[in-house]
């Protein structure tokens, strides 16, 4: 028996209890990032049409299951909601992605108006309601 | 291939509190034999889970049939990370690099137990800031 490793194992637990309740908090939660100008729509490859009004890009990687929740989500609200478009990359593949925007976790979403501004960022699986919400005025805006 | 996510959960419970007997015994054979328990769904799949089969035996017919389910690509995934880290820890324990053993089965044991009490998997979290630091590298 050690003592040191007992002391060790509370360590440990008490500091990975910490870390997994602040994840837990941030996990989905929806922060506002107005004002950055970063080039969304150029590093999902497109082009504001003239019905589209926001871009959600989704950086996922491969070994991610709250990533495939979340592209399921939100190809299922870009499905019902006008103006709304999603794109996934994948930064195993496209790591500048990630760098452009620095991005440290997968699944984060990041929704830009169609003249480029960053609207906000989501982290985890979004909160679908909180997500149109906070969208709802970018969305229904004057066409 | 789907697994079920209580089972999941469940495997990381018990691999949390082997890998909290290896700190507190600081047995090197202990780890090896949980790195034996990594080594075979990491290198055969998740069907050949130790863990994972015993949900499947013990638990799973308590518990109706689970509401959803999880890939399994992410699992096997963090299945190596652990296999890598108690084969340090086993080393280090048993070569006399006791230091080594403790550190290595830590970072083990924190990872295990967000698992297991959060649902949170370290190991896949850690795959994407692999991918941005390679990308950062060849940039």
């Amino acid at each position: 028996m050690s003592v040191t490793g007992l002391i060790v194992v509370l360590v440990v637990l008490a500091a990975a209890s910490v870390v997994g309740v602040l994840l837990r908090a941030r996990n989905g939660r929806i922060v506002t990032t107005a004002g950055r100008v970063t080039p969304g729509w150029e590093l999902a490859g497109l082009a504001p049409q003239a019905d589209d009004r926001v871009l959600l890009l989704q950086l996922s990687s491969p070994i991610c299951t709250p990533c495939r929740q979340t592209a399921a989500q939100l190809t299922e609200l870009s499905g019902t909601r006008d103006g709304l478009r999603h794109v996934e990359v994948d930064i195993a593949e496209r790591p500048e992605v990630a760098r452009t925007l620095d991005v440290m976790r997968t699944p984060t979403t990041v929704a830009f108006a169609r003249d480029g501004r960053e609207l906000l960022r989501v982290s985890g699986v979004p909160r679908r309601r909180e997500l149109l919400e906070a969208l709802d005025s970018e969305l229904t805006c004057a066409r | 291939m789907q697994l079920d996510p209580r089972g999941v959960r469940f495997a990381a419970t018990i691999t949390t509190v082997v890998l909290a007997l290896v700190l507190i015994t600081g047995s090197g054979w202990l780890a090896l034999a949980q790195a034996v328990v990594f080594a075979l769904p990491s290198l055969f799949g998740m069907r050949l889970s130790p863990y994972g089969a015993l949900f499947r035996v013990l638990v799973r017919p308590r518990l109706g049939p689970p509401a959803e389910t999880e890939d399994a690509a992410p699992v096997r995934f963090s299945q190596t990370v652990g296999l890598v880290f108690t084969i340090v820890a086993a080393a280090g324990y048993l070569g006399g690099l006791t230091a080594l053993g403790v550190v290595a089965t830590a970072f083990a044991l924190a990872a295990a137990f967000l698992n297991a009490a959060f649902g949170f998997c370290l190991g896949c979290e850690m795959y994407g800031l692999i991918a941005r630091a390679r990308g950062a590298r060849t940039a």
